[in-house]
């Protein structure tokens, strides 16, 4: 056979070849370079902003959106009776033009509305078309129709532009619940009522932008001409959803788009956030509503024993745990209550302090256990959160370092799916969570939480709020307070009585609060006018470039 | 019997053992999605929705029939080519989801078999050519590194050199969002921006499915180069060979016209073999770069037990599988005239 080469040069050839694409490879690997400029960039001076995500929308209806994805877009696409300004938890109107007024028994809330607006479809919005979003809210039955199907008894247009909401019950927080971006108004000539009917794709509403496009991966909205409101300062907003957070991390360092939100990983965050302090770029962070908490289960040994669940508050580390893993991107949290409400109180960190290992031995030594005898406890996760992962990695670590043997923790972790329906069973003595509050008052991080329909002190709760998070805590006082700071209208008075249910939250330890989070968003240079609203939604109308 | 009669035979029994093929495999899906953990009134609901909403969803979607029952309305839906509704995105039928996503698919998979075969080819012929020398290792080298590496480890390598690094590629995605996409013609992004006779588009489009392509191509073309080597190895060593040799016949002219298509006959074969490989590595690949294909949509539905759609889709990829295996059979059946039937 012909023999183009010999074969000794094609060995030399050859090595220097490799030795040359070996050298360049880690050249290019390890080269640090910020911020390469792709030729697709989403600097394209049009006046719109390209907003690249993790969170793909399920659905654009808002009767079904549940997820902070959906909500999120909904949100910036619709308008409520009831909002929250940024930087607030106080609620103001909307598209109603006043707080409600609340009837003496508290049970019916008659609310005025604004005139002039128009839908999407350019429908005139007026209260028959709200009544027919929030009676599609009710009764379609979608994922978060449960929120006003446990307290609204009937909605009615009692006038052009006035509504009136029955409740089934009192709940003070109610205007709070009507801020929910679900229960915003939709065009009744775009959408229809009955169970089941949705849909997923089209959003039909009165917001400061219309759905342009809704495609598999990236989502166009057009800022809507006729909005009543004050007007978007960008011309239109670019939605790219990326399927992970590393996709997102190199898209926006990459500067294929303008802002990065949700969800980077810390560490991701933590070099992002280093480049910014650089001038590569903006971060900007905020105090977020989502809380991280443990929740232990009063139906398992040894947690059966209120000693040993006093004991694991008291060890526990939170700044450890905030620096350790989350990078210091968080805030440790002492109650469930986050200190975005001015009722919340650090009654943990007041009764337990953090990494207090003597009381923590005193009290298991109380409760009889030794290092021959230790409590054993099982730390359960769901599989899809590296945090939790690493918070429940370092407890355990810190425990064997500083218990003495006293106390281990034995860290499981689970999918999922099968996580969240065998919670609810008393599958898990221990386990790891994070909470996202669907409305932003107390109520909502105390009621899911410690609520009990059914159960006595004996056996724990079996049915109601607490069975649902795998706590299983009862108390009749605890029931109590709840509906007391529900039908309370005067917020002196249901500040008292939120006090009065952390003092004995802190002393009964169903939960331990953990952290709350602080959510980043990373812009780059000349992008101006990014904000978040209390409820971690990105407010699209008021970033610039 | 005459060969075309066989030929006929055999035909007609690969189409009528098909749908036997496609029943098993819908039947194990059907159970392995029951057998797994989770509920899917949970995953549609949410795990702070009232049990009691929870058992009428569960109702209202048949979920709570005996599972034989649930089979038979299941396979009787099927017969009516319904796959159902989406769980999770309510509202939207299954076929919609795959007439939304299965062209970003189509389009990937064609582009990377392309690479693969091309890369796979051109790698093998070199290798056989030139027996025992540094090429020949480098190919055989090439196919082992190929077939073994982990598709998501190579699309992220491949990202942070030529994206991140370099800066000559997007990351991730289909399309730049700053652009409006094709007009909706066929769905294949590349072959609508031409229809509408927009370069730009057609770059970008290209631009984009680069490195995605790239990842599954090369990751697939070991296999190509491994069965081109091997059969051009032994096509080189035949008597007719060694004929032409002896008529003084240039070795590159007996490589191009005579051996190679010969060798290449075995290359349809696994080519269709291969096409189940592409789909499966099209799950990971999409999902490393956002391509906003079928796969990566399989691959949300699973996380979110949304069984009509994770079935819809499975049972979608089993037919084109099975088909394209039937098609290639009867290809290689007419192209090489020493298979018996």
């Amino acid at each position: 056979m012909m023999n183009w080469f010999p074969v000794s040069q094609w060995r030399k050839f050859t090595k220097y070849l490799s030795l040359f694409s070996v050298c360049l490879f880690l050249v290019i690997s390890c080269t640090s370079r910020p911020q390469t400029t792709a030729s697709t960039t989403a600097t394209a001076g049009d006046g719109r902003v390209t907003v690249g995500t993790t969170q793909k929308p399920r659905t654009l209806d808002p009767a079904d959106a549940y997820e902070l994805a959906s909500l999120g877009l909904v949100y910036n696409m619709s308008d409520r009776l009831y909002a929250y300004p940024p930087g607030t938890t106080e609620v103001k109107p909307q598209l109603a033009t006043a707080l409600p007024k609340v009837s003496a028994d508290g049970l019916t809330y008659t609310i005025p509305l604004r005139q002039g607006v128009v839908f999407h479809d350019d429908t005139s919005f007026n209260a028959k078309a709200m009544e027919f979003s929030l009676e599609r809210f009710l009764k379609n039955g979608g994922k978060p129709s449960f929120l006003l199907t446990d307290v609204v008894d009937s909605v009615k247009a009692t006038g052009d532009y006035e509504l009136t909401i029955k409740l089934k019950k009192q709940f003070a927080a109610f205007p709070s619940l009507l801020a929910f971006s679900g229960t915003c108004a939709v065009s009744p000539k775009a959408y229809e009522l009955g169970a089941g009917k949705f849909k997923p794709n089209i959003f039909v509403g009165t917001g400061p932008y219309k759905l342009v496009s809704f495609g598999p991966d990236s989502l166009k909205f057009d800022v809507f001409d006729k909005y009543w409101g004050e007007k978007p300062v960008n011309k239109g907003i670019n939605l790219q959803i990326q399927s992970s957070p590393a996709n997102l991390y190199n898209a926006f360092r990459t500067n294929s788009i303008d802002v990065a939100y949700l969800s980077l990983q810390p560490d991701q965050i933590r070099s992002l956030d280093d480049s910014a302090k650089k001038g590569d770029w903006q971060s900007i962070s905020a105090q977020g509503s989502v809380t991280s908490y443990m929740v232990l289960n009063r139906n398992q040994k040894p947690l059966d024993k209120l000693e040993v669940r006093q004991a694991i508050a008291s060890m526990l580390d939170r700044p450890l745990i905030n620096q350790r893993v989350l990078y210091d991107q968080a805030t440790a949290l002492y109650s469930m209550i986050p200190t975005t409400f001015n009722v919340a109180l650090p009654v943990f960190k007041d009764k337990y302090g953090d990494g207090n290992v003597d009381k923590a031995k005193q009290l298991l030594t109380t409760a009889g256990f030794s290092k021959a005898n230790p409590a054993k406890v099982e730390i359960w996760y769901p599989s899809s959160s590296p945090t939790r992962a690493g918070a429940a990695q370092t407890l355990k670590a810190y425990a064997t370092q500083k218990m003495d043997g006293i106390l281990e923790f034995d860290v499981k972790v689970v999918d999922g799916a099968t996580f969240f329906k065998d919670i609810t069973k008393g599958t898990y003595p221990a386990a790891m969570l994070d909470w996202y509050p669907d409305f932003l008052d107390p109520d909502n991080y105390v009621q899911p939480f410690l609520s009990c329909s059914k159960g006595s002190e004996a056996k724990g709760c079996e049915d109601g709020g607490s069975q649902s998070q795998g706590s299983f805590y009862y108390s009749d006082r605890m029931n109590q307070l709840i509906d007391q700071q529900r039908k309370e209208q005067n917020p002196e008075a249901r500040k008292k009585i939120f006090a009065d249910i952390q003092t004995i939250f802190a002393n009964d330890v169903p939960y331990i609060p953990l952290w709350q989070n602080k959510d980043y968003v990373f812009a780059q240079k000349g992008v101006n006018g990014v904000q978040l609203d209390p409820t971690q939604n990105l407010i699209y109308r008021t970033i610039k470039k | 019997m005459s060969r075309s009669k066989a030929l006929q035979y055999y035909i007609a029994t690969r189409f009528l053992l098909a749908p036997l093929m496609l029943w098993t495999i819908t039947t194990v899906v059907f159970l392995l999605l029951r057998a797994t953990p989770g509920d899917p009134a949970d995953a549609i609901l949410g795990s702070h929705a009232p049990e009691s909403a929870k058992a009428a969803l569960r109702e209202q979607l048949g979920l709570s029939l005996p599972l034989w029952q649930q089979y038979l309305n299941y396979m009787g839906s099927l017969l009516r080519l319904d796959l159902g509704s989406s769980l999770t995105s309510r509202g939207q039928g299954v076929w919609e989801v795959i007439g939304q996503y299965f062209p970003a698919t189509v389009e990937l998979a064609v582009c990377s078999m392309t690479i693969a075969v091309v890369v796979g080819v051109a790698m093998g012929t070199l290798s056989a050519s030139r027996p025992g020398t540094f090429l020949d290792a480098g190919g055989r080298l090439f196919g082992i590194i190929t077939y073994s590496l982990p598709m998501f480890w190579v699309g992220m390598v491949l990202q942070l050199v030529f994206s991140v690094q370099l800066g000559w590629f997007p990351s991730a995605n289909r399309f730049p969002p700053n652009l409006p996409a094709p007009t909706h013609i066929t769905g294949l992004y590349t072959i609508d921006s031409l229809l509408g006779g927009n370069l730009s588009q057609f770059f970008a489009t290209l631009h984009h499915l680069a490195l995605p392509s790239l990842t599954l191509g090369i990751l697939l073309s070991g296999i190509f180069e491994r069965i081109v080597r091997v059969n051009l190895k032994q096509t080189l060593r035949a008597d007719y060979v060694e004929a032409a040799r002896a008529r003084g016949i240039s070795e590159n002219k007996i490589l191009v016209s005579h051996a190679l298509k010969n060798a290449l006959i075995p290359v349809i074969t696994v080519l269709g073999l291969t096409f189940a490989s592409l789909l499966g590595g099209a799950i990971l690949t999409e999902v490393t770069f956002s391509w906003p294909g079928l796969a990566n949509r399989l691959y949300e539905a699973i996380s979110l037990r949304d069984y009509p759609t994770v079935q819809g889709v499975l049972v979608f990829f089993a037919a084109i599988v099975v088909l394209a295996s039937i098609l290639i059979d009867i290809l290689n059946a007419y192209v090489d005239p020493r298979i018996k039937y």
